[in-house]
């Protein structure tokens, strides 16, 4: 699998391997293959261009059947519901926005600082059953969270953690170190155990060769587990809301659910809140493009 | 919780110090302390939080408890499995689980195979393409779902309303069996098309070039090349593919939840809606542990089955 | 799942620890009893936490108490936390269940109270309403409905109960109608109302006939098929039996679910089969139904022009809409909707006593009346039947004049799950997964079943 979305995504026409489709086809293939491929890419991004032009319409325009495509009125009034309530002050939604990126970015953090050396561990050393502990490791993923999640109570009810940050941080924690660990494990045994051994040789510890030699090399894996740590957090909903309730606690998702179902469904507010919501995750998702096949598969495909 | 050991505290980057101090201790012995020092905090946290859960969850699930009526918990012993297996109700949310996670799974593989494929045999635009396709993977299965919910209404739903313009009558997408279970279907699909054309991507431009260039000697024809070269290349990182989309589609539970929160009537409740509902509506949190239980056992034995099955390709 | 064995003997000992600790932790259940006299006040500041869910009354309830309470106790901030609406019971269940709560005073809906009084989740408050409530002023099935456990007999009160809340907003379901459309004088029997949705329907292409709760989530097809059932005769059950099968499934019942799934129904709009307040409130809005039914506490937006294509102000949208009490056709009965607050058995002792001093301000008559104004609905018959009330909105009169027409669910323990069946078998049959009639005895059956079961052993809440 000598792979990397690297490749998979790249655009230097030096290193193309496509085999010329002109050969039997011809060039009615190809037109034939890129009208396929763009229909195809109209019906996937569809949905999201209909969410941001949703999202900077008027309420009025939102229900208009047959529906508008271009001549409606633009106004971002939704974007400053999303981060101002009708009274002035801080909106709801800004709130669970903000408890988003404190307990996404907590969790990632703690994540981050029990799996790498773990994965560091469990590449460069012999442990009993490793095979057996990365297994286990990876199957506690393998659980639906309703079903986690009435156990995850019962427990918190005794602890007082329940509809607390720390809770949610917890469990988000748990839940990022298996993928954490195997994922970095590859990243790991990339890294020629011999830059250590050599440095051993020069008198560093062991502790000390891993620190100085091979973290830094670790660095941009380091960094691409951390975003999909982070985007795993960011998007969880199923513990959000069966495990908080507080508007001070509650994170982004539930909050955003909680938009529809009372009495009229502003779904302009909605589409503006989902867009402010998503572009975090974009962004990251884009600065680790490289590593997006490592990380959507807890590392089970990679290099 | 604390962090063992402090890797934060000065700047690795830099090889600044070029004096190594005298090794301490004898380099078996560091290296041992330094696997448990490493290991098991993650491990300790696993079992706190993943095993320790799971293990209650399994004694509960022999007994009778409410989590809200509060009292003590009478053993029942197998009584919450034996009802869970021979439930009705239960077999029926176990064969719309199936359709979906069947339809669902397929579905997303033809076509991220087909948008891979294509994508590969493009020279120009790869990267830009390969960005665009992936955004509904990243966005929050609670954004997708109640957006879907909005484009697929009936009344004021754009979908229905370019129907309309194109002449065709109006679908009610989640109101009716089966109109809402496809709905379902269709709505994973969009989102993680994106995942199987992204692994199949990867198989597909790792086809060493070699290859092909043999087979233009030998003038075999797309077809056979496909057929003979690219697909057996591919075939196991689908497989595997398969089987994340599979787990992930067994465990639904945001989507319906926002969706349809399972209906028409109960048609399109899967097993992890129908286990909230016995949780959280009854409180019948005995119940609802074993029914966990069971589905975390399917998913593990099912997983090991394929896995062994995936090896057992490889060797042949 | 294979792991190392000394981590399975670690998990075994962990497991024993849980044991024990689960059986040992039970708390025996029933509610705790609230003092007579409230007890003396903090000085303090002192948040008082509400929750409910998220809708409109809701941040007006927030709004009025800062603005009104605070002058009496300034100490006090007043902070009313929402869930979604498909969350509610689930979130203060949820909370109760860990016994900590976030909040002092839950709003419940009127049949969550069995199964929070059973779990001992909210205080008993008899001996202070009787200090300090004048009973007297209320309807008395209103103060049954928000307070009283066991359930009391349909329009009537049972003094010798316990009450376990007070009201805090009253509601009940409004006909909603096209005065342009199908004229000014509102039809008087559900049979005329059909006709005359049926009559606007056909003369007016792209307008459906009738818009109503059909989904299956919350109470939403439960209440729509309880209020026809109640319109045509029908009983839910037999209070005193317990029984359901065989009562709600009578001559009566099977009528009304015919009514409902063979006349109603076919006119609604194409795909309105998941249709719950909003969507309602939005076909409204949009001019697309000659007929609503909705809850009046969820009728506020159809006013706004900002929302409405029916006009560009108040009067003009009021021009075309009309409010008017449910129609009636064997009976009067309309769906008892609406909350009351209750007391967490889980709060300090110091927001407890706030609490209930919270209550007694609330129900004073003056601050009825400016609950009334700010946009509540309040329980007191003088404020119900004043002018602050009947002017604040078109749809209030409506609502003081069905007060004595309400009937409710039933308020046991197993409410939760009797919902979701009667939810998911009406939705079934109104969007023709299940027939009519297979649908009613399904719901008979398996409620039945419900109430039966409780106590025996295993599979319990499949």
């Amino acid at each position: 699998m000598a792979v990397s979305i690297n490749e998979a995504v790249s655009t230097d026409p030096a290193r193309d391997r496509t085999p010329p489709a002109r050969r039997f086809g011809g060039r009615g293939l190809s037109v034939l293959e890129i009208a396929v491929l763009t229909v195809l890419a109209a019906v996937m991004l569809f949905p999201v261009l209909w969410m941001i032009e949703t999202s900077i319409k008027e309420n009025r325009d939102v229900y208009a059947i047959p529906a508008k495509f271009f001549d409606f009125q633009v106004t971002l009034d939704h974007f400053k519901d999303v981060f101002f309530s009708s009274g002035g002050g801080r909106s709801s939604l800004s709130v669970s926005f903000l408890n988003s990126v404190v307990v996404a970015g907590v969790s990632t953090v703690l994540a981050t600082v029990l799996g790498v050396p773990a994965a560091w561990a469990y590449s460069r050393f012999a442990v009993k059953a490793k095979k057996d502990q990365l297994f286990f490791i990876l199957s506690t993923r393998f659980m639906p969270p309703v079903v986690v999640v009435i156990p995850i109570f019962l427990m918190y009810r005794q602890l007082g953690l329940i509809d607390t940050k720390l809770g949610l941080i917890l469990i988000y924690t748990a839940f990022n170190v298996p993928f954490t660990i195997w994922m970095m494990k590859g990243f790991v045994d990339e890294v020629p155990a011999e830059y250590e051994d050599a440095a051993m040789l020069d008198g560093y510890t062991r502790l000390q060769a891993f620190r100085r030699f091979t973290l830094p090399l670790l660095l941009p894996g380091i960094a691409a587990t951390a975003v999909f740590a982070l985007i795993f957090s960011w998007n969880e909903f199923v513990f959000a809301i069966f495990l908080t309730s507080s508007d001070s606690v509650r994170t982004a998702p539930p909050a955003i659910a909680g938009l529809i179902g009372g009495t009229t469904v502003d779904w302009g507010l909605v589409a503006a809140a989902s867009v402010v919501f998503a572009l975090p995750v974009l962004v990251f998702a884009y600065l680790v493009r490289k590593h997006l096949i490592a990380g959507v598969t807890l590392g089970a495909v990679r290099r | 919780m604390s962090d063992p050991v402090p890797l934060t505290t000065d700047h690795p980057g830099q090889v600044a110090s070029a004096t190594p101090p005298a090794p301490g201790w004898s380099r078996r012995l560091s290296d041992r302390w330094l696997t448990v020092a490493f290991i098991s905090p993650a491990l300790l946290l696993l079992l706190a939080m993943s095993v320790f859960p799971l293990l209650w969850a399994l004694y509960l699930s022999f007994t009778d408890y409410s989590a809200t009526r509060g009292g003590s918990a009478h053993f029942v012993w197998f009584e919450n499995y034996t009802a869970i297996l021979t439930s009705a109700q239960v077999h029926q949310r176990a064969l719309t689980t199936l359709i979906y996670v069947v339809g669902a799974v397929t579905l997303q593989t033809v076509l991220g195979f087909t948008i891979a494929y294509l994508i590969s045999r493009r020279t120009h635009g790869r990267g830009l393409l390969t960005t665009l396709f992936l955004i509904p993977m990243m966005l929050s299965p609670v954004v997708v779902g109640l957006f879907w919910r909005f484009m697929l209404d009936a009344q004021f739903g754009v979908i229905n309303s370019m129907l309309g313009s194109l002449g065709l009558g109006q679908v009610e997408w989640l109101t009716r069996q089966q109109t809402a279970l496809i709905s379902l279907i269709l709505v994973d699909t969009w989102q993680w098309t994106p995942f199987i054309m992204l692994i199949a991507l990867a198989g597909l431009t790792a086809v060493p070039k070699y290859l092909y260039e043999a087979a233009s000697i030998d003038r075999a024809s797309e077809w056979f090349r496909f057929r003979t070269i690219t697909l057996p290349l591919v075939w196991p990182l689908l497989l595997i593919a398969v089987l994340f989309r599979a787990i992930e589609a067994f465990r639904l539970f945001e989507l319906v939840y926002i969706l349809t929160s399972g209906g028409p009537g109960v048609s399109t409740e899967t097993l992890s809606f129908h286990v909230y509902k016995v949780a959280f509506l009854g409180f019948n949190t005995g119940t609802a542990s074993a029914y966990g239980i069971l589905m975390v056992l399917i998913v593990i034995v099912l997983t090991q089955l394929y896995l062994r099955y995936l090896n057992k390709l490889k060797e042949d | 799942m294979r792991y190392p064995k000394r981590l399975g003997r670690l998990s075994a000992a962990m497991l024993l620890a849980t044991a024990v600790a689960a059986c040992g932790g039970g708390t025996e259940a029933s509610a705790p009893k609230a003092p007579a006299t409230i007890p003396e006040l903090t000085k303090d500041p002192l948040t008082l936490s509400f929750i409910w869910f998220e809708w409109p009354p809701a941040q007006a309830l927030e709004a009025f108490a800062n603005a009104e309470y605070t002058k009496d106790r300034p100490n006090v901030t007043i902070k009313v936390n929402t869930v979604p609406n498909a969350n509610w019971h689930d979130a203060i269940f949820t909370q109760f269940a860990a016994h900590k709560t976030d909040f002092d005073i839950p709003i419940l809906d009127s049949q969550h109270i069995g199964e929070a009084v059973t779990n001992g989740n909210i205080v008993d408050i008899t001996d202070f309403v009787k200090q300090n409530i004048d009973v007297n002023a209320y309807n008395p099935y209103l103060l049954a409905a928000y307070g009283q456990f066991p359930q009391a007999e349909t329009g009537k009160r049972d003094e010798n109960a316990s009450l376990y809340g007070l009201p805090l907003l009253g509601d009940t379901w409004t006909m909603i109608y096209r005065k342009d459309l199908i004229g000014d004088k509102p039809p008087q029997t559900w049979d005329e109302m059909i006709a005359a949705a049926a009559k606007c329907q056909a003369d007016n292409p792209g307008v459906s006939g009738l818009a109503f709760h059909q989904a299956n989530g919350s109470d939403a097809a439960a209440v729509t098929y309880n209020t026809v059932n109640g319109v045509y005769g029908g009983n839910l059950w037999d209070p005193k039996t317990r029984k359901i099968e065989g009562v709600l499934n009578d001559a009566a019942g099977q009528e009304a679910m015919d009514v409902l799934v063979n006349k109603m129904k076919p006119l609604t709009a194409t795909g309105s089969g998941n249709w719950f307040i909003d969507e309602v409130n939005a076909a409204v809005a949009q001019g697309k139904a000659c007929i609503a039914f909705n809850w009046i506490a969820a009728s506020g937006g159809l006013l706004d022009p900002k929302q409405s294509t029916l006009g560009t102000t108040r009067e003009e949208i009021l021009g075309k809409l009309g409010f008017a009490t449910l129609p009636s056709q064997k009976t009067n009965l309309v769906p008892l909707g609406g909350m009351g607050m209750h007391v967490s058995a889980y709060s300090s002792e110091a927001n407890q006593a706030e609490a209930l001093n919270f209550m007694k301000w609330f129900q004073q008559a003056d601050i009825q009346k400016k609950w009334a104004a700010a946009g509540g609905v309040p329980s007191r018959t003088d404020a119900l039947e004043s002018p602050e009330f009947l002017n604040a909105g078109p749809f209030n009169k409506v609502y003081a004049d069905s007060v004595p027409r309400m009937r409710d669910m039933w308020n046991v323990p197993e409410y939760a799950r009797l919902v979701d069946i009667e939810n998911t078998n009406v939705n079934a049959a109104l969007n023709g997964a299940e027939t009519p009639k297979d649908a009613l005895n399904d719901i008979a059956k398996e409620q039945q079943a419900v109430l039966d079961s409780s106590g025996s052993k295993g599979g319990g809440g499949l």
